[in-house]
């Protein structure tokens, strides 16, 4: 029996390894669309039947990620209501409120292409999103993708006929040249493992602080610049350190996207562009 | 209980699996049903069904996911070498190997899946993903196998009509 396993063993991870190769060919990309087609209006149904039951289990065991977000939260009430009253009293912070509102105000020559997020990545290590636009609607890998809003949410990295899946800008191995709107200090946005975002190599002496809103640079060819991301919520810094840790929270509620836009526009540059 | 209704029950988690679970968060990591489901199986039910079940639910997650199809497939696989454990019989009863299948299991799962992504080149933080990841998956899914456990149990000792023994 024993031999059996292993030799059943070896042939499952030799058909693995055969249908990875094959599918960085896209052999199973009509496949996999079909069946992400036809099992999407199943999934969204399931989804909605079930996010109440989902919001009392992540509440229940997250009790302290909560405890925590809420006393961030009464800090960045705390500081809000500063800011509101001083906001009130000039013309010029006013302008800065419209800023934070975060309504994103884009080129005219902008062509946003609506889509729906159907399906969230199931693994714990991806945060990514599948919506129900694919080549057959113009939409092409690397594509910008934003909030209904405007905020910056992702960008298109696998497509299929009629899916198409967005890694977000939480994912880990996601990096978006960025800078501090108010300052222009630059750096690179990039997701953590537990859905978190971090602005990296900002300068230790650079002026960032709590509240500073960050944007996309242009920096690489593969976002437009101006593009909201976040708000600063933590700077850290320690005269030890070369970069500060600039702690940067999504506008966007990227746990919960229901309805999105590909910015069919703007067209990225290829990673081995010169 | 049949490798056939099998098939559909696995199906049946890997819908759920996609469209339901990504909501749920237990110690910050998103239980694997399909993973659960698949250990107890392993554990409680002949070792020939759990030999098809383990890469047609591979297959199947790898069809609604954003991963290269055959990547879950391979995640899944060492589940067959692990469920070997059973023969052991290191203690009387099969929960606490299952609920060692089901941590190790995912660990293994996780690590497979994050090797994947180093060696197509994606930037990761191997750290934080074991702590903030890798760990408290293996508790969730730990967590999850218990009423699977049970369930599966009832269910396939009630086909014999026997008692059910933990």
């Amino acid at each position: 029996m024993r031999v059996r396993t292993r030799t059943w063993f070896s042939f499952v991870v030799a058909a693995s390894l055969l249908f990875m190769a094959a599918s960085r060919f896209g052999i199973f990309d009509p496949l996999e669309d079909a069946v992400l087609t036809v099992t999407g209006p199943v999934e969204s149904a399931l989804r909605d039947a079930t996010d109440p039951l989902a919001d009392f289990v992540t509440n229940l065991t997250d009790i302290n990620r909560l405890s925590n977000d809420n006393r961030s939260l009464r800090q960045a009430n705390e500081r809000l209501r500063v800011d509101n009253a001083r906001l009130a009293e000039a013309e010029r912070d006013l302008r800065q409120l419209e800023q934070l509102s975060s309504v994103r105000q884009g080129s005219e020559n902008d062509v946003l292409v609506p889509a729906s997020v159907f399906l969230r990545e199931p693994g714990n290590l991806r945060d990514m999103v599948a919506i129900d636009k694919g080549t057959s609607d113009g939409v092409a890998e690397g594509m910008v993708v934003l909030t209904s809003q405007g905020s910056l949410i992702g960008s298109v990295s696998g497509v299929l006929e009629h899916v198409a899946w967005v890694t977000l800008v939480t994912d880990q191995t996601s990096a978006v040249s960025a800078m501090v709107q108010s300052s222009r200090v630059q750096g690179v946005v990039a997701g953590g493992p537990d859905g978190t975002l971090t602005m990296e190599f900002v300068e230790e002496t650079a002026d960032v602080k709590e509240g500073d809103v960050i944007v996309t640079s242009g920096i690489g060819g593969r976002h437009p610049q101006g593009e909201l991301i976040g708000q600063v919520v933590e700077v850290e810094s320690s005269p030890q350190e070369l970069f500060k840790s600039v702690h940067v929270e999504p506008l966007a509620d990227l746990s919960r996207l229901e309805d999105v836009l590909v910015l069919h526009s703007f067209l990225p540059l290829a990673a081995d562009a010169p | 209980m049949s490798t056939t209704l099998g098939l559909l029950v696995i199906a049946f988690a890997a819908l759920v699996q996609a469209a339901v679970l990504p909501s749920f968060s237990i110690f910050g990591a998103q239980p694997n049903l399909v993973l659960a489901l698949l250990v107890a199986w392993l554990i409680v039910r002949p070792r020939r069904e759990g030999l098809l079940l383990v890469p047609a639910a591979g297959l199947m997650i790898g069809l609604l996911d954003g991963a290269p199809l055959g990547l879950a497939m391979l995640a899944l696989a060492p589940l067959l070498l692990m469920a070997q454990v059973r023969d052991l019989r290191l203690v009387e009863s099969d929960l606490l190997p299952a609920l060692v299948l089901a941590a190790v299991g995912t660990l293994v799962y996780e690590a497979i899946v994050l090797l994947t992504l180093a060696v197509t080149g994606e930037r990761l933080d191997w750290l934080a993903s074991v702590l903030d990841v890798l760990v408290p998956a293996a508790i969730a899914n730990a967590l999850l196998l218990i009423p699977i456990y049970g369930l599966m149990r009832l269910a396939s000792l009630d086909l014999h009509g026997r008692r059910p023994a933990f």
